[in-house]
């Protein structure tokens, strides 16, 4: 007995020193695939996958990661809503996640969904919980890394979650001051240049359009695609820096970033706020809240008119 | 064409199909497509050995009393609902009814889906196959099959234009009916076993004993390469290339990129409305607008018509055929009525029947049923006029 005990004891030291040492060499926000393959096993790394694509997670994922469901789990599936405090409680609990879990997550679409995780767990206090597997699904794929069927049973912790923290969230309001020019706050439309100079009213593909097209005045445009490699991993933190100040957009005021529903504009927030430590809120009403309110300014530069259709 | 030359195209078929799957493996995004490129080879395989065909196994059975192909689809049945498991119960631990396994044919189940089954049974009857089956034979030389594609893609625009009416009828409030999200994966199971162990013994009860018509026993080579599969190995080896589909890549189906490339085209011409109501919502062959020129389905396809050729030709079944004029226009008017049932119903008998009722969905059933319905009374109306004629 005492000698699995000590096997025991023994692991547990050496997972905690592998998950210390991995802490160390990857950035505070990220994570490469290389730490996560050394962590699987730590109980104290919980791996979430957030996937759109049907089918994805259940056909395989990152051996021991648990499934978080953008549409039933992250937002309220009622009235448009992030995931209401004790849904998301729930939730957590369930997948055995406590205050002093690592928490990573990834997923398919260039990580869009799972940085959108990552808001909403800042917006819960689990902030400095949480990494983002850098590259996500695509890069872990891409290198051929084992994936798995099987879906995680973890014992139930007893996590109380923090009320929301607006700090890090914009509602429409906020952005209506900023673009009447009432608050000194830098406004980053991450949708594409079509989008942006309203030459069309959404990206190919999507139903849900607005019945303006353009921006909200005083926003810069840097499409998110800009700051990621061509292996979906982000860019260096001094090229991201550089990329933003080029705009303007160098820390120095306070950020809000948008898209069309805001989750495009978490992966923004996610390099803005969790690499380069700036003040940023994401905005997640967005283009399509934003686009479709009465009276409130609009910049349409391509000048594109709505008729219906 | 002589044996050897036929068996040195089979040859260089089979090694075409597996180049091309290893050159389309060659990244993450290509898996996808190089597994299915080659189910649907293996699908192809099995189809043309075992001449599995709903239609031809029906009509043996209604017509000659010879039970072997229904037999062969029963175990396929059967053999996939307990394949099935294994990827369901990984997939869905706790079977609710409002959480549907993934990908999995859980159609809408209501009167839209019981027509578009018994048109779709109607038109195998008048075009003399499902389209599973007119797509390996088109492998067998049969280019007459190219006629009931045909017809088949302009039963799709049809199918296109009355959807958005008959999804706001009724479509958008049949339930995808899921058996083990009501029973329980213990009790979908023994049930679906007990009512197609039943359908095999009243089947069984009154076949005549199969002719004696091989007057020698075959040699290994004949048994596997040219005579025809027995039932139960053509059933097991269905179910089996099912059930790893739906593991790897999504259910079983073929007509997901007719529908596509149908849309698409409509789509550009404007004959197909530009939205097509709530079809993303609903399960099953759904065809979307083409994004890329390569899709799972249209490799699978590709897989199925190549494969089924090579099989051909080792068999010495390939044999070119042009059916005459009216034959052609009996296809053609069959495709058209199993293209507009495959469009409204969701899929055919692969997508519907097949992949919906291993995966415990009652609109497989109700396709199952209703798809008999349409199959039998055409069959007997066309009895009727070749008898008149």
């Amino acid at each position: 007995m005492t000698g699995i005990r000590g096997i025991k004891i023994f692991s547990a030291v050496a997972s905690a020193m592998t998950l210390l040492a991995g802490q160390a060499s990857a950035s505070d926000a990220l994570v490469d695939a290389k730490w996560l393959q050394d962590n699987l096993s730590n109980p104290k790394v919980r791996v979430f996958e957030v996937s759109v694509d049907t089918g994805v997670y259940e056909r395989g994922h990152i051996p021991g990661a648990a499934h978080l469901d953008w549409h039933t789990d992250l937002v309220d599936p009622q009235k448009r809503d992030i995931a209401s405090r004790e849904a998301f409680e729930k939730v957590l609990r369930d997948a055995g996640v406590d205050k002093d879990t690592t928490i990573v997550l990834y997923g398919d679409n260039n990580n869009w969904f799972a940085a959108w995780g990552a808001w909403v767990f800042e917006v819960y206090g689990l902030g400095s919980q949480v990494r983002l597997l850098d590259g996500g699904r695509k890069l872990w794929e891409a290198q051929g890394l084992p994936l798995d069927t099987a879906v995680p049973d973890h014992a139930d912790s007893t996590l109380t979650l923090a009320e929301r923290d607006n700090s890090v969230r914009a509602r429409f309001v906020d952005v209506v001051a900023v673009a009447e020019g009432k608050h000194d706050i830098k406004l980053v439309d991450i949708r594409s240049a079509d989008e942006y100079e309203g030459k069309i009213f959404a990206p190919e593909g999507v139903k849900e359009l607005s019945v303006r097209a353009g921006h909200i005045p005083g926003a810069v445009n840097v499409p998110w695609g800009r700051i990621v490699n061509e292996d979906g991993t982000f860019k260096s933190a001094d090229e991201i820096r550089a990329i933003y100040a080029e705009k303007g957009v160098d820390g120095s005021t306070p950020v809000i970033t948008y898209c069309r529903i805001g989750e495009r504009s978490s992966h923004t927030w996610f390099a803005l706020k969790k690499i380069l430590g700036y003040d940023v809120r994401n905005y997640d009403g967005s283009w399509t809240e934003y686009g479709n309110a009465v009276g409130v300014p609009v910049n349409n530069i391509a000048g594109t008119i709505w008729t219906g259709k | 064409m002589s044996p050897i030359a036929a068996r040195l195209l089979c040859l260089s078929v089979l090694v075409l199909v597996l180049a091309w799957s290893i050159w389309l493996a060659q990244d993450a995004g290509g898996r996808a497509l190089s597994f299915s490129l080659v189910a649907g080879a293996a699908f192809g395989i099995v189809l043309q050995r075992g001449r599995f065909c709903f239609l031809c196994n029906l009509r043996d059975f209604v017509e000659e009393r010879d039970a072997s192909g229904v037999i062969a689809v029963l175990v396929a049945l059967a053999a996939g609902i307990v394949l099935y498991q294994a990827v369901l119960g990984a997939w869905v631990p706790v079977p609710q009814p409002d959480r549907l396994p993934p990908n999995a044919h859980v159609g809408p189940v209501g009167p839209v889906l019981a027509a578009a089954a018994f048109t779709f049974g109607l038109g195998m009857a008048v075009s003399g196959s499902c389209l599973s089956a007119h797509l390996y034979r088109l492998g067998e030389g049969a280019f007459g099959s190219i006629a009931a594609l045909l017809g088949a893609a302009a039963g799709f625009l049809i199918g296109f234009s009355t959807w958005n009416r008959l999804y706001t009828l009724t479509v958008f409030d049949d339930p995808p009916i899921w058996l083990p999200g009501i029973a329980g994966y213990a009790g979908a199971t023994l049930a679906g076993l007990l009512v197609l162990g039943s359908i095999a013994w009243l089947v069984l009860r009154s076949a005549r004993p199969a002719p004696k018509s091989e007057p020698h026993a075959a040699s290994p080579y004949e048994a596997i390469f040219v005579r025809r599969w027995p039932p139960v190995v053509t059933g097991l080896l269905v179910a089996a290339i099912g059930a790893f589909a739906y593991l790897r890549v999504a259910p079983l189906g073929v007509t997901a990129e007719l529908g596509s490339l149908v849309r698409t085209g409509g789509l550009s011409l404007g004959l197909v409305p530009e939205t097509l109501v709530g079809l993303d919502t609903v399960r099953g062959c759904v065809s979307a607008v083409k994004a890329a020129l390569l899709s799972p389905n249209g490799l699978f396809v590709a897989g199925m018509v190549l494969a089924s050729f090579a099989a051909a030709l080792a068999a010495g079944r390939f044999r070119p055929s042009w059916p005459g004029l009216s034959g052609l226009a009996a296809r053609f008017a069959g495709g058209v009525l199993m293209g507009w049932g495959a469009m409204t119903g969701l899929g055919c008998t692969v997508g519907v029947l097949l992949s919906g009722i291993q995966a415990g969905a009652v609109s497989g059933w109700v396709f199952l049923v209703f798809c008999t319905l349409g199959a039998v009374l055409g069959l007997a109306a066309r009895r009727r006029i070749l008898r008149a004629g």
